[in-house]
């Protein structure tokens, strides 16, 4: 009972202590009482989240010397749930002045007109590619703000234990099927290969046997070729011959790094982020640029700033993601905490990124540049990745034939271009 | 002090075994308000407006970013025709039917058993509660791991019967059986709780003299025990129902929906829809279509709770 | 001899029970510790660096802090307005009373993810986003907790209702010093659940809060799995964290539900 007038008691001093304290908004949303001349820009970001924070404030505090006049509150949100509340922010009109967006979803926001276009950027300090990314319909809505790209990882311990030759910037999909078959030993659980089948690594492989995943006006799917189907065949065919399944946790989270880590799996096709996680392991290892078909293409990963359309301070804004994204102090910063990878056209800029000791091969980076294949995008684009995804994971588990699966993937795709 | 005396026989007159006579008129809505206000008010504008507007949002076509168009009733007719629609019903029916009975039989059987003056029951009790409060993502990844198709514990264990394991959650067929095994499992001490709270709310008296009745075990069971715990046997039905059907986290973070959609439910979809596709007009729709089927089955519990459910 | 193989079935099925959360707390301790090997329950070097690390990630007092907070907060709240409901759902008569309780159900019957937007625009409507007041205001009031304390108070004998108001007791008297005794491990219950719920919110919190100074603990320990990778051991050091508190209370629910019985002991 006393328990109970306890319960009641603090419930009516919660309210009273409620209705006085807590309906006062936090330090982000009420407007910094800015002196005259000043303006606050709100950036929201998920790229800095778990491990960058420190070098994007390092970014933020150089931005803010060089403009006094203007300050920025960051909003850091992780990566899996970013795009919840971005939308719910746009929704409410309550969305940060600047924020960031990958290239995939980039085309999303810019054709509903949630971007402001941006005017008089300087694009030659970008390189041509990124740049042009983050054009739609002829307009700039965004600039670059960094890269990344996928390589080929190797163990080099055990490509010598076993004798068998390293691999080369030369290497086809032929040399690579070779050696990851002499690579696997499924008794002691080591795998030769590891590429996730998903639609990431299809419209890759895809280019890398000249086929085109879209026509040219993105109108019509296009992958079901005999290009297509011998990509997808190449892909689904290593799942249980010389990289693990489903059963044996593939998919699982981190299952490939903690695989790669434990000395287990001999090649790796997994983006350049990966760098800093293999920070302390014990044997030797090194990244080659991916091995082609008819044809060299390394996947490549681009992050966009952009200014809300409903933003009271574009210019401000505007001002700050140029910064960002190009500024010397930015690729400094970047460089030295092995972020991902500035945008700017200047390599010479990126010299010290080559200077570090692990992987030997660094180069092998800017070499996959050369052969670059962006994710095709449409404007339903999460639609599109998940029908390809799931009809080439029903034939990786010999639900389907590769065929029979690309040709449902295809109508699912050409359905939502249609809509 | 007079109004002891004015109260006593007015009360004595009406022999209905209700404590309402007193109050009439404007008195008695004065109590009702007083009671319900609390949460009506807050119940009204934080769930009923937001309902409200997410009926007004389902008739729109609208993906959050850019302004809403008018549709009428075109989300209804589409996803109604969507075999997409059926699918997800179905995966979410044949949910409820497998979980329900397991979680309902084992929870009652554990509520039973440590109601009893067992050495160590309310640690017993506790560790029977923890997996109700471990987060999906922990429990999924075990269960992942027992129902490992190659290696896990549950497979193993019938390999040691002769009986071949499925695929579990890579094979279509029993992606399902697998998210309701796992959430069976871990909502077991959820309805060990409800129905515990139930069991201590019988008077010991009446058992007791159902003992010196001489009625063993089982009848006791049947005739005191389970009629008794009538009204937490209903609870726990219908919350079940409408949690059963709004089935979700588990088999977002256990199969994603998969393989193959295999095990894609109603919430499941509502939340690609609204989050991941840029269709918040037709979440809500379906949403609304899962309202009303929610509704009707709860409906039909409440008015055919009076043939089994005995309060006191 | 039964007894003791019920005994030992029990004891079996709590050793399952306890496992994920054994498995929990080793990873935890774990020196770079990875899930992708499957479960085991030997440690080798145990350490405390992932609860180091997790300090270092998040504000962890801070947001502790806040959960808490709000989790008491939303508990005691529940307690007073799902018991008063209940009382006047299960004792009061008046008209259209199972219309109005089925439209308490009613609001546990659409999904929160559909209805996230639209509450939060609600709460920009009045200002309130961005503030502690939004992360309580859902959880004022919850129809499972009339729900639950409703089937409770009609199971109350309505003899004892009856001999109070005999003796001059109103509505208030009876529903303090005669209802709310005897639906103790009721209450109980309702408490636990009420403060899980709101510990473990996820995405109201994340649609609704901007600012770090009201983060509460789930968003704080999502931040700590990245984009491409994730440190497992700082993962469930930080599930340890959320796990322990609702175990306390649940723990303290169990004793006042014990303690209710042995007391009030209805005649």
């Amino acid at each position: 009972m006393r328990l109970l007038k306890f319960a009641a008691v603090s419930a009516l001093s919660l309210t009273a202590a409620l209705a006085l304290t807590a309906c006062g908004q936090g330090s982000a949303t009420k407007e910094a009482a800015a002196p005259d001349g000043k303006s606050v820009v709100r950036y929201m970001n998920f790229s800095s989240n778990d491990g960058h924070e420190k070098d994007l404030t390092a970014i933020v505090n150089a931005f803010q010397t060089a403009n006094p006049d203007i300050t920025v509150q960051v909003e850091t949100v992780p990566y899996a749930d970013y795009f919840t509340k971005l939308q719910t922010a746009v929704a409410g009109g309550t969305a940060a002045d600047a924020f960031e967006l990958n290239y995939e979803n980039f085309v999303t926001y810019a054709s509903n007109g949630s971007l402001a276009e941006l005017k008089n950027v300087d694009s030659s300090t970008y390189k041509k590619t990124l740049y042009d990314a983050f054009n739609s319909g002829g307009k700039q809505y965004g600039v670059p703000e960094s890269f990344s790209n996928v390589v080929l990882f190797y163990n080099k311990a055990m490509f010598k234990q076993a004798g068998v030759a390293e691999p080369t910037a030369d290497w086809t999909w032929k040399d690579e099927q070779a050696a990851a078959a002499k690579l696997t030993n499924k008794a002691t659980k080591t795998w030769g290969d590891y590429q996730p089948v998903s639609y990431n690594e299809f419209y890759k492989v895809l280019a890398q046997n000249g086929g085109e995943f879209l026509n040219a006006d993105r109108t019509e799917a296009t992958f079901n070729s005999p290009q297509g189907v011998e990509a997808a065949k190449f892909l689904v065919g290593k799942v249980g011959k010389t990289m693990p399944t489903e059963a044996d946790g593939a998919g699982t989270p981190d299952f490939d790094s903690k695989l790669f880590k434990s000395g287990k799996l001999a090649m790796w096709h997994t983006g350049i982020w990966m760098f800093s996680a293999l920070d302390g392991v014990k044997f030797d290892w090194d990244v080659v640029v991916e091995p082609g078909n008819t044809q060299k293409a390394s996947a490549m990963f681009a992050n966009g700033l952009v200014v809300n359309a409903a933003s009271k301070n574009a210019d401000a804004a505007q001002k700050w993601i140029t910064y960002l994204a190009s500024s010397d102090e930015t690729t400094k910063t970047r460089l030295a905490s092995s972020w991902e990878l500035p945008p700017v056209a200047d390599e010479t800029k990126l010299k010290s990124y080559l200077d570090q000791p692990k992987p030997a091969n660094r180069e092998a980076v800017f070499t996959a540049l050369e052969a670059p294949v962006l994710p095709p995008v449409i404007e339903r684009q999460q639609e599109m990745q998940d029908a390809v995804t799931q009809e080439l994971t029903a034939a990786a588990a010999g639900r389907k034939t590769v065929e029979k699966a690309l040709a449902d993937a295809q109508s699912k795709v050409n359905g939502l271009l249609k809509k | 002090m007079s109004t002891p005396t004015l109260t006593r026989p007015k009360a004595q007159q009406v022999e209905r075994p209700t404590t309402t006579h007193r109050s009439t008129g404007w008195k008695k809505l004065g109590w009702v308000l007083f009671f319900l206000l609390p949460s009506a008010i807050p119940l009204f504008v934080f769930t009923l407006v937001p309902m409200v507007s997410s009926l007004w949002v389902s008739l729109h076509k609208w993906n959050l970013i850019s302004p809403m168009q008018w549709v009428g009733l075109d989300n209804y007719t589409n996803l109604l025709t969507d075999p997409m629609t059926r699918r997800v019903f179905l995966h979410t029916l044949i949910y409820v039917a497998g979980y329900l009975p397991l979680v309902y039989a084992g929870g009652l059987g554990l509520a039973l058993v440590l109601n009893q003056r067992l050495k160590g029951r309310a640690f017993l009790r506790a560790t029977y509660f923890l997996p109700v409060v471990t987060s999906w993502v922990v429990v999924a990844l075990v269960w992942k791991w027992l129902l490992n198709p190659a290696n896990g514990l549950v497979n193993q264990v019938l390999g040691f019967f002769g009986v071949p394991g499925p695929g579990w959650w890579t094979d279509p067929h029993w992606a399902l059986p697998a998210v309701i095994l796992s959430s069976a499992w871990k909502d077991l001490g959820f309805v060990m709780v409800i129905l515990l709270a139930g069991l201590q709310a019988i008077p010991s008296d009446v058992r007791e003299a159902a003992l010196v009745d001489g009625a063993n075990a089982w009848q006791r069971f049947w005739r005191i025990t389970l009629p008794l715990l009538s009204p937490s046997t209903f609870f726990v039905v219908v919350i079940s129902l409408i949690n059963g059907f709004q089935v979700f986290d588990q088999v977002y973070v256990m199969t994603g929906g998969g393989p193959s959609g295999s095990s894609q439910v109603v919430v499941g979809q509502i939340y690609d829809l609204t989050f991941r596709y840029g269709r918040a007009g037709e979440a809500s729709a379906l949403s609304w279509i899962l309202f009303a089927v929610i509704l009707v089955i709860t409906a039909f519990q409440i008015r055919g709770q009076r043939r089994w459910v005995h309060y006191a | 001899m039964r007894r003791l193989w019920l005994y030992a079935a029990v004891l079996a099925g709590a050793a399952i029970m306890l496992f994920p959360f054994l498995w929990t707390v080793i990873t935890s301790i774990t020196p770079e510790g990875s899930l992708a090997d499957g479960p085991t329950l030997i440690v080798h070097n145990p350490t405390l660096d992932a609860y180091r690390a997790l300090m270092d990630a998040v504000p962890i007092w801070r947001i502790l802090v806040n959960s808490l907070l709000i989790a008491i907060a939303s508990t005691l709240f529940q307690l007073v307005t799902g018991s008063m409901a209940a009382y006047g759902f299960a004792r009061l008569h008046f008209p259209l009373k199972n219309v109005i309780f089925g439209c308490y159900l009613a609001t546990l019957m659409v999904p929160l993810q559909v209805l996230v937007v639209p509450l939060f625009i609600e709460m920009k409507t009045l200002n309130l986003q961005d503030t502690y007041f939004a992360l309580l205001a859902p959880t004022i009031a919850s129809a499972f907790g009339v729900f639950l304390l409703r089937q409770a108070v009609t199971a109350v004998p309505a003899e004892l209702d009856e001999a109070a108001t005999i003796d001059g007791a109103g509505h208030l008297r009876i529903f303090t010093t005669i209802v709310l005794p005897l639906i103790r491990p009721a209450l109980a219950t309702v408490a636990v659940f009420a403060f899980m719920g709101s510990w473990n919110s996820f995405l109201w919190p994340l649609v609704v809060i901007r600012s770090p100074e009201f983060m509460t603990l789930p968003l704080g320990l999502s931040t700590v799995q990245g984009q491409f990778t994730t440190q497992w051991d700082v993962v469930m050091a930080g599930s340890v964290v959320s796990i322990v508190p609702i175990a306390v209370v649940y723990l303290l629910a169990q004793r006042h539900i014990i303690a209710g019985v042995a007391h009030t002991g209805i005649k």
